[in-house]
């Protein structure tokens, strides 16, 4: 039998050369463990990475109260909704029941929902000759909608609520008017409307600028808009790379097919307290409609799905084969030290210590182990270019193989360590047995 | 020989139940992996039509604004959907098998004589409106006001679509059958039931020829839906395609009369003549999805020159100022295109054949070191003129066994962490029976199996196969 071949005789074992020679004898049975342990670092780097990657983009902020924020929706089925009076009394009425609720910081009447993966666009320019249309995501809002998100206003000033009033009427009557066209196909006369601008679209607009009040954009179709208040952060993900891009108008949104849609800030720690207590009273406040509550923090989660299975599922995966590889290691060594026994024994005799017989197995499989991870460093690179084309997951830092590295260095000699500490123990005496 | 062999396996199987427990297990836990991420790709993947996916065809038409590209990062994109205008004038043509324009919306449904309901307040022409994303309403909470209606009406998923929409994506039906194209013609008050619908209105009896109301007018009922859930709603691939199909089917020339509104997205570059929904359904807004079935090769290019030639003709007109830019996409292209197979879990799939690898190779080592222990009898059989082959096929066989016994034991495990899997998607994507292990998964996880028995077994089979039966019979 060729693996037992016995090995060198009595040659003092903290040497190298007997160890690379023995290694020789069982080439395929070594080259097993270099395979797997390199096939484990390749997968185990590019498993961290996207964990690492989706760990990041999880960990982006939208700059709002995301977790005291509720979404609230209306959806009227009374014919008496039809009616644009009663639409209207009916949203003022509900802001007022909703502000007046214990526990609630603000509430804004708009259709913007964070985290839901989109929302409304548009595109927009800056006003003049020059500049191309660039897209935006843009809401109409009212007074509340900073507040009740948490974010701020770093220039300018805010909607008051005459503005928000004032501005529906307009935008409404526009909205019923057949506007005359001039020989562009764009309507004759010019609408003017204020808005508020994110720092980020601003800046794309009109580039670095110490002030952008009372800058002018205009959309395809010839209306402007003037800049009065600037506002940041903002962060919404969207299927155009337009997540920090945002114009806001001031309109009262409500119809009787779309219902209302409103953004509740609660005081911390009390969402779920007000989410039952306005569940009841807006029901209360009208019954011919039916009304959905939802955590902010649950659109949040339902966005990054992909992002937590990632997680979930590729830590399992790095576990599952850190321990399967140290199984390996465990039972391939424990095979070489029952095979060398009787060579153990004679050595043992012959003077070496149990220290140098553990050494000589740590030192063997240490050897073994790198050069896997010699050779794993390049599955790794190749398995992330691999997978960096299919998916846009962040290159890998080479942190993450050096950290991996580490990892299987320690894993290999934990695994060796119970194998090699049987072969320590082994007595002297079995070398004299059947011989 | 096999048979024999796989009794010789069994045996020595048995013989060492500690090292065969850990072989299988190694096996099981690799097809387990490998199954769960498999089939969470697959169920994305998989062709959701298989025997007419390249038949049908789903049609876009650059109307876009002559100005700038309707996705200005990717400019020979065209608009994901056509206009009204566009469609209806699609649906002249006689050269597809079958088609159909369509798109979905939410309206309010009830049993006559329950609360009544509006009629439809009309979409808006906005420009680049986007969906309200927003869950269905919930169920009765407190009885409506005044006149307690014996079900509290809903907003229920409706697609508005043609008679062809049932047969060309061969919609199973429990009773009835779709409408006909007369009623598309005439804009028969005529509704198709899901399943689900007709179990919540009439308790999943027989309902054919039963009135519901849909916003203010009555509905006669004309078919129930069977049990019918493609992976993706692949005849929708615009929003939320994870999605199980609508609830209702009403013919789409219901639309201009009703003044139903999309619940889906509408890109918008040019508003209409006039204001209202008319103005909208004259605009160059895209909201419709438009499918046909075209069988041969023949049919596709004879409608692709048709659509060339109807561009040709609006340009002609003054519209479509943009290049010709015509697509007809099969299925499975239109779903590769819209992205509906997640990147992360091709990445998962590839991660998990590499741990199925692994596990595979570690058996190499177990298996080594247990053949070869076995050298002295194997020594006696040589000596008593049992072949090499022999020797070889009969320790492979015993490899293929723990291998399909680990399989098998993987499969059922994968069984259970996909209906985990499940259940959490029904909690964040209001889906829970996404990820199924059909026949093509399971055959994809014996086969694994067996391929992992053999790259786990060919190396200490031959080893043992090529020992020399004078060495260990000396030692005996």
């Amino acid at each position: 039998m060729k693996e037992s071949a016995a090995e060198g005789k009595g040659t003092p074992v903290m040497e190298l050369g007997p160890i690379l020679r023995s290694m020789k004898r069982s080439k395929v049975r070594f080259g097993l463990i270099v395979l797997e342990v390199a096939l484990t670092l390749a997968v185990v780097a590019n498993c961290i990475t996207m964990i690492v990657d989706a760990k990041k983009q999880m960990a982006k902020t939208s700059g709002f109260d995301d977790d005291n924020i509720l979404s609230v929706r209306s959806v009227p089925f009374d014919a008496a909704f039809k009616e644009n009076g009663y639409l209207d009394n009916g949203l003022k009425q509900d802001i007022a029941a909703i502000r007046a609720t214990p526990g609630v910081r603000a509430v804004t009447d708009t259709r913007f929902l964070p985290w839901q993966g989109g929302g409304s666009s548009t595109m927009l320019k800056a006003f003049g000759p020059k500049g191309e249309m660039l897209r935006t995501q843009i809401y109409a809002i009212d007074e509340g909608f900073l507040d009740t998100l948490g974010t701020h206003l770093v220039e300018g000033r805010n909607f008051t609520h005459e503005d928000v009033d004032r501005d529906t009427q307009r935008v409404r009557a526009l909205a019923d008017v057949n506007r005359e066209k001039g020989p562009d196909g764009n309507p004759r006369e010019k609408f003017l409307q204020d808005i508020l601008i994110t720092r980020a679209y601003a800046r794309l607009l009109f580039g670095e600028s110490p002030s952008y009040l009372g800058k002018l954009l205009e959309d395809t179709e010839g209306d402007q808009y003037r800049i009065i208040g600037v506002v940041d952060p903002f962060y919404n993900p969207y299927g155009w790379q337009i997540h920090d891009y945002a114009v806001f108008y001031a309109v009262y949104s409500r119809s009787f097919e779309g219902g209302e849609a409103f953004l509740v800030r609660t005081e911390p720690g009390r969402r779920a307290e007000v989410m039952q207590a306005l569940d009841a009273k807006l029901l209360a406040v009208n019954g011919g409609r039916n009304v959905t509550l939802r955590p902010l923090a649950e659109v949040k989660n339902g966005y990054f799905t992909n992002q937590r299975a990632v997680e979930v599922l590729m830590s399992m995966i790095v576990v599952l084969l850190v321990l399967v590889t140290s199984l390996g290691i465990v039972g391939l060594t424990s095979f070489t030290v029952a095979e060398r026994t009787r060579t153990i024994g004679t050595r043992r005799a012959l003077g070496a210590s149990k220290a140098d017989i553990l050494k000589h197995f740590l030192l063997e499989n240490w050897l073994v182990t790198t050069m896997g991870l010699a050779l794993g460093i390049v599955l790794t690179y190749a398995l992330n270019m691999g997978l960096v084309s299919s998916v846009s997951t962040a290159k890998m830092s080479w942190l993450l193989p050096a950290g991996g590295v580490v990892l299987l260095w320690l894993a290999g000699l934990g695994a060796t360590l119970v194998p090699a500490l049987r072969a320590a123990r082994i007595s002297p005496a079995i070398a004299t047995r059947n011989v | 020989m096999i048979l024999y062999n796989m009794r010789i396996a069994m045996k020595s199987l048995k013989r060492s139940p500690i090292l065969s427990t850990v072989i299988v297990g190694g096996v099981m836990l690799g097809i387990t992996v490998s199954t769960i991420f498999s089939t969470i790709r697959h169920s994305f993947a998989k062709d959701p039509i298989p025997h007419k996916s390249s038949a049908l065809h789903y049609i876009r038409l650059d109307s876009w604004d002559p100005l700038r590209p309707y996705v200005p990062e990717q400019p020979t994109i065209p608009p994901t959907q056509i206009t009204y205008r566009d469609m209806t004038a699609l649906m002249k043509s006689t050269i597809p098998v079958r088609q159909s324009g369509m798109f979905k919306s939410n309206l309010w449904v009830s049993l006559p004589g329950g609360m009544p309901g509006g009629h439809g307040a009309g979409g808006t022409a906005a420009a680049g409106s986007a969906p309200d994303a927003g869950p269905p309403p919930d169920s009765a909470k407190t009885a409506a006001s005044g006149r307690a209606p014996a079900i509290r009406p809903e907003r229920v998923e409706t697609r508005l679509c043609f008679a062809d929409f049932f047969t060309m994506f061969e919609v199973p039906f429990r009773y009835g059958s779709g409408w006909d194209r007369k009623a598309d013609t005439d804009a028969a008050q005529v509704v198709v039931l899901s399943e689900e619908e007709n179990e919540k209105l009439f308790g999943g009896a027989n309902s054919v020829g039963r009135t519901i109301r849909i916003m203010d007018r009555d509905f006669k009922v004309i078919g129930v839906i069977d049990h019918w859930r493609p992976s993706v709603r692949f005849y929708d691939l615009t929003q939320a395609f994870l999605s199980a199909p609508e609830k209702l089917f009403i013919p789409f020339t219901l639309m201009p009369p009703m003044q139903i509104g999309t619940g889906g997205n509408t890109d918008g570059w040019k508003s209409g003549p006039s204001p209202g929904f008319e103005g909208f359904l004259a605009s160059e807004t895209c909201w419709l999805q438009f499918w046909v079935e075209l069988p041969t090769e023949e049919k596709v290019h004879e409608y692709e020159d048709f659509l060339t030639a109807y561009v040709m003709e609006q340009k002609k007109a003054g519209r479509f100022g943009r290049p010709l830019n015509n697509r007809v996409t099969p299925v499975l292209a239109w779903m590769a295109e819209q992205g509906v197979v997640p990147n992360e879990t091709s990445a998962m799939a590839v991660v998990s054949l590499l741990f199925l690898a692994v596990c595979s190779l570690n058996l190499t080592g177990l298996l080594l070191g247990k053949f070869l222990a076995r050298a002295p009898e194997v020594g006696v059989r040589r000596a008593l003129g049992a072949r090499r082959i022999d020797i070889f096929m009969q320790h492979l066989v015993e490899c293929e066994i723990v291998a399909v016994i680990g399989g098998v034991l993987g499969l059922l495990i994968s069984l259970g962490g996909l209906k985990i899997l499940n259940k959490w998607m029904q909690v964040v994507l209001n889906r829970g029976d996404l990820f199924r292990i059909d026949l093509p998964m399971t055959l994809l996880a014996i086969g694994l199996s067996l391929l992992a028995g053999f790259i786990a077994g060919v190396y200490p089979a031959w080893r043992i196969c090529r020992i020399q039966p004078a060495v260990h019979l000396k030692v005996q």
